[in-house]
């Protein structure tokens, strides 16, 4: 599409570059800062990955003592949940959401600003406990009444951290729901939205009914902590279950403000990567939903070992989940048949997601039988269903997304073939590393153990999977080798590189700052697509469109009588 | 295409070779073990299903170089949908009425158990009191054994002291929390029946701050007429608590508070008798005993509230030895010095 470049007026004045990423309101570039900050933050917490692995890898502390080994499981958990996986599909959202939905910018530009920079804020804050003798050492549940007795003002960094944390999701959620439903182009509607920013919509959602129940309760430990409360603390008349409950009301929700973003990347990219549109939108739509309405009804599958909660509600709810996430699976595997797919590294991190994340929720539903939970509830069995959903799942999510969408952003693709050793790597090593983990919680490995008893039995599963990790770190090499090469000399990508369905393809790349000269006229989830191939068919009516282009955006508005329809409604 | 299939054929292989829990030592391990076969099994045919799918779609519909011609453009069918809305949902129900059946036999109690012990766990240690009144805490760096009688319900009362924590032993495949529930509260309860004698390993579940790693223990089932008669040795074979002011020459006086001892060296006479006059000061199991490497010199009888107690040491050589408390032998250690 041609685009005009707006230039400031003659003689306006000019900021410095840094001036300028610090004080931005462009949703873009505040996407991108998100996306950064997110791999610095993905960077610091492999590395305490790595610590927790090398202790393991054989019995005996070599490496750190219990306490620092505590410390670095905790923290890792914290920095990779909330301020990597969490804002880098945030990060994603903020870039591309205005885009899809053609939208000049965010709602709310300054909210944007001020939600993006509580982040680096709250995560230095979080790290900052290691400079004021030692950092929070209760694992990322920071369990009562552990977490009232912790020593040290590690743990009320924690909290305060993860308060401001808490509190840029809450704004975030706020600015995508208000941008979804007021900003969306003319003859959008929302059923004619992106599968990607509906998943953002849900997860918006989420965020809003979720997070500041967590937040009211980190106040409320704070408190306890630090002001002789009385929430969580037996010894004076608390309870300590109220703590769990709190804490995963909010935290299962949140498997799902992680998981649902990345479904949407591949439900993206599995479309465009095999030339059909996504099968079944509609039902599609209507599983994320269903997740995100029953993410609310099964918090306390975490809590079937406490003895206080009931068993049979709880593991029925759980299992429900299985059937919408069963539903996007089999729309996700229909929208591949009979496609013709291009094994491009966007597309292998969404395949490695599809057979990674069914893991994952396969032990999910397995872990939701309360039974078989009284096993392996806190072994290595959860570790290993964390990891294949969190980073089988949402962050091969974030990969996929990155080489997908780093085109539009920097206007240069990736080097494919660094790309693909790159997944290859990544792909053996995080199998390498989490698979052995479901025999070792199979066995009764605890987790967060700083050391085992050699005759246990664990040792060579151990090494193995800290083998593994030591893949999944050495995987981050050709990525960034990838990244600094292609801004030194990439592949020009052009508007849209991949034959993309939705709106961000049909500006420049990257776009400017306003994002559109002039849209396409909106019949479908895939606009773009309608614009070069009609509907799908050979019958694409050049004359209807030239029309309609001629009018330009202003005159999109449908009017009754000119609403399309997908094929299948006319059927 | 092989690139694709091979991890995944990795994955298969050694999910064949093992991927089962240990074989059960409890009843109700049993029931869990049957119904993981279970769910393996339908996990298995999902997994095969649709990881076959997706190598066998990324082999077959490959775009080739060159080829330009638009796939037809499914966007959906609404009776397939129903039809995949309706495969999860079974699946789900039938593994849910499966998993309520073995739930219901995991989780039930016997009038009469054959024992009832209570389980204290505090950090980062194990308390096992038997209805007689004995009890069983760690010793010299060895974990607690907890015995139980064999082919009969026993039931533990999980009273947690300061922390979360969680009583497992993996090969009975169940664990249950232990969590401090005030002096309200009803402690949580654990019930199983011990299949075949032997002794088995255990330790906390539950995440509960620095040394959560060392809290372990081991169980030994053994039968009813072993148990009696171990229980009862251990009964008796625990002196009485001793009146304090015992007649001694030299006392020394040893606080615990915290987890911690409020001294780190006392010296003696040697070969004279002497007494320790032990206060603790919490309600966590505290003793004092005393350590020549790993020989047990003197174990004095453990303290669960807080409250006092003379142990009457006997005469030690001269040497240099170690006191510790046997719950806490990492944080509470001190030096004894007995001189000429």
């Amino acid at each position: 599409m041609a685009t005009t470049t707006l230039e400031p007026r003659a003689g306006s004045y000019r900021r410095s570059w840094v001036i300028d990423w610090l004080t931005t309101v462009d949703h873009k570039k505040i996407g991108i800062l998100y996306i950064v900050n997110s791999f610095l933050f993905f960077f610091a917490a492999g590395i305490l990955a790595l610590v927790i692995r090398s202790e393991l890898a054989v019995p005996g502390l070599q490496f750190v003592d219990q306490d620092t080994y505590n410390q670095a499981f905790t923290m890792h958990g914290t920095i990779m949940l909330f301020l990597f996986i969490i804002p880098a599909l945030s990060g994603f959202g903020n870039y591309i959401v205005p885009l899809q939905l053609g939208a000049p910018d965010m709602a709310f530009p300054r909210i944007n600003a001020l939600s993006f920079w509580l982040l680096p804020l709250g995560g230095l804050l979080i790290f900052s406990g290691y400079l004021f003798g030692g950092a929070a050492a209760e694992g990322w549940t920071s369990y009562t009444p552990l977490s009232n007795r912790a020593e040290g003002v590690g743990t009320d960094l924690w909290i305060i951290g993860l308060t401001l944390v808490g509190t840029a999701s809450i704004l975030g959620a706020v600015n995508f729901i208000a941008t979804i439903f007021k900003m969306r182009a003319p003859g959008m509607t929302l059923f004619r939205m992106p599968i990607f920013v509906w998943t953002i919509l849900v997860t918006a959602t989420l965020i809003l009914l979720a997070t500041p129940v967590l937040t009211a309760g980190l106040i409320a430990l704070f408190i306890d902590r630090n002001y002789g409360g009385s929430f969580f603390d037996p010894s004076v008349g608390g309870n300590p279950i109220l703590w769990q409950h709190i804490f995963w009301f909010f935290g299962h929700p949140e498997v799902y403000i992680v998981i649902l973003p990345a479904m949407g990347v591949v439900s993206e990219v599995l479309p465009v990567f095999s030339r059909k549109p996504l099968f079944g939108y509609k039902a599609f739509v209507f599983a994320t939903i269903g997740i995100g309405l029953l993410s609310f009804s099964v918090w306390a599958h975490h809590m079937f070992t406490t003895g206080a909660v009931a068993l049979p509600f709880f593991a029925f709810m759980t299992t429900l989940i299985g059937i919408p996430t069963g539903v996007k699976m089999f729309n996700w595997l229909a929208t591949m048949w009979r496609g013709k797919l291009t094994l491009a590294t966007p597309m292998l991190f969404a395949i490695g997601f599809l057979s990674m994340f069914l893991i994952g929720g396969i032990s999910g539903v397995m872990l939701g039988q309360p039974p078989f939970d009284f096993h392996v509830q806190d072994t290595y069995f959860v570790v290993a269903h964390l990891h294949y959903v969190f980073f089988g799942g949402a962050v091969f999510g974030v990969f996929a997304a990155t080489y997908y969408w780093f085109p539009k952003m920097f206007g240069r693709k990736l080097n494919e073939p660094l790309g693909k050793v790159h997944f290859w790597i990544h792909f053996i090593g995080f199998n390498l590393a989490f698979f052995p983990m479901h025999q070792l919680g199979l066995d009764g490995m605890p987790r967060r153990i700083s050391d085992y008893d050699p005759n246990a039995g664990w040792t060579l599963l151990n090494f193995a999977s800290t083998v593994g990790a030591f893949m999944v770190a050495v995987s981050v090499i050709p990525f960034l080798i990838n990244v600094i090469a292609t801004f030194i000399n990439g592949e020009p990508a052009g508007d849209d590189p991949w034959e993309g369905n939705t709106l961000e393809w049909a500006t420049t790349s990257p776009p400017p700052a306003y994002n559109f000269d002039r849209l396409p006229p909106i019949h479908s989830e895939r606009p773009l697509f309608f614009l070069t191939h009609g509907h799908g068919h050979a019958a694409a009516r050049p004359a209807d469109l030239e029309e309609e282009e001629a009018d330009g955006p202003a005159a999109t508005d449908d009017k009754p009588g000119d609403i399309e329809r997908r094929p299948e409604d006319l059927v | 295409m092989l690139r694709a299939g091979l991890p995944t054929l990795l994955i298969a292989l050694l999910a064949s070779g093992c991927l089962l829990p240990p074989q059960p030592a409890t009843d109700a391990g049993q029931d869990v073990f049957n119904l993981y076969l279970i769910v393996l099994a339908l996990a298995a045919v999902v997994f095969l299903g649709v990881e076959g799918f997706i190598i066998y779609a990324v082999v077959r519909y490959k775009r080739q170089p060159g080829d330009d011609v638009l796939p037809e453009q499914h966007h959906g069918n609404n009776l397939i949908e129903i039809i995949w809305t309706a495969i999860p949902t079974v699946i789900v129900l039938v593994l849910f009425v499966f998993s309520m059946n073995a739930l219901a036999r995991v989780e039930a109690r016997a009038e009469n158990p054959g024992a009832t012990i209570v389980v204290d766990g505090f950090q980062w240690n194990w308390t096992f009191r038997y209805e007689n009144g004995a009890q069983v805490n760690s010793q010299g760096g060895n974990p607690p054994d907890l015995a139980v009688p064999v082919g009969e319900p026993v039931r533990l009362v999980l009273n947690a002291l300061d922390v979360n924590h969680a009583f497992y032993v993996p090969q009975f495949l169940i664990k249950r929390d232990l969590i401090p529930v005030g002096e309200n509260g009803t402690p949580n309860e654990l019930e199983f029946t011990v299949t075949e004698a032997g002794t088995y390993a255990g330790q906390c579940a539950e995440f509960c701050g620095t040394a959560h790693a060392d809290m372990v223990f081991t169980v030994t089932a053994m039968p009813r007429a072993e148990y009696d008669e171990y229980v009862e040795a251990l009964a008796s074979g625990s002196p009485p608590p001793q009146p304090g002011g015992g007649d001694c020459e030299t006392t020394i006086a040893i606080t615990a508070n915290n987890t911690q001892f409020d001294i780190d060296a006392f010296e003696v006479p040697a070969d004279t008798p002497f007494c320790i006059e032990f206060e603790n000061q919490e309600a966590v199991p505290h003793n004092v005993a005393i350590y020549d490497g790993g020989e047990a010199l003197f174990t004095g009888e453990f303290l669960n509230e807080p409250g006092s107690i003379t142990y009457e040491v006997p005469a030690l050589p001269a040497g240099e030895f170690r006191f510790i408390c046997d719950a806490h032998p990492q944080a509470m250690v001190g030096d004894v010095t007995v001189t000429e």
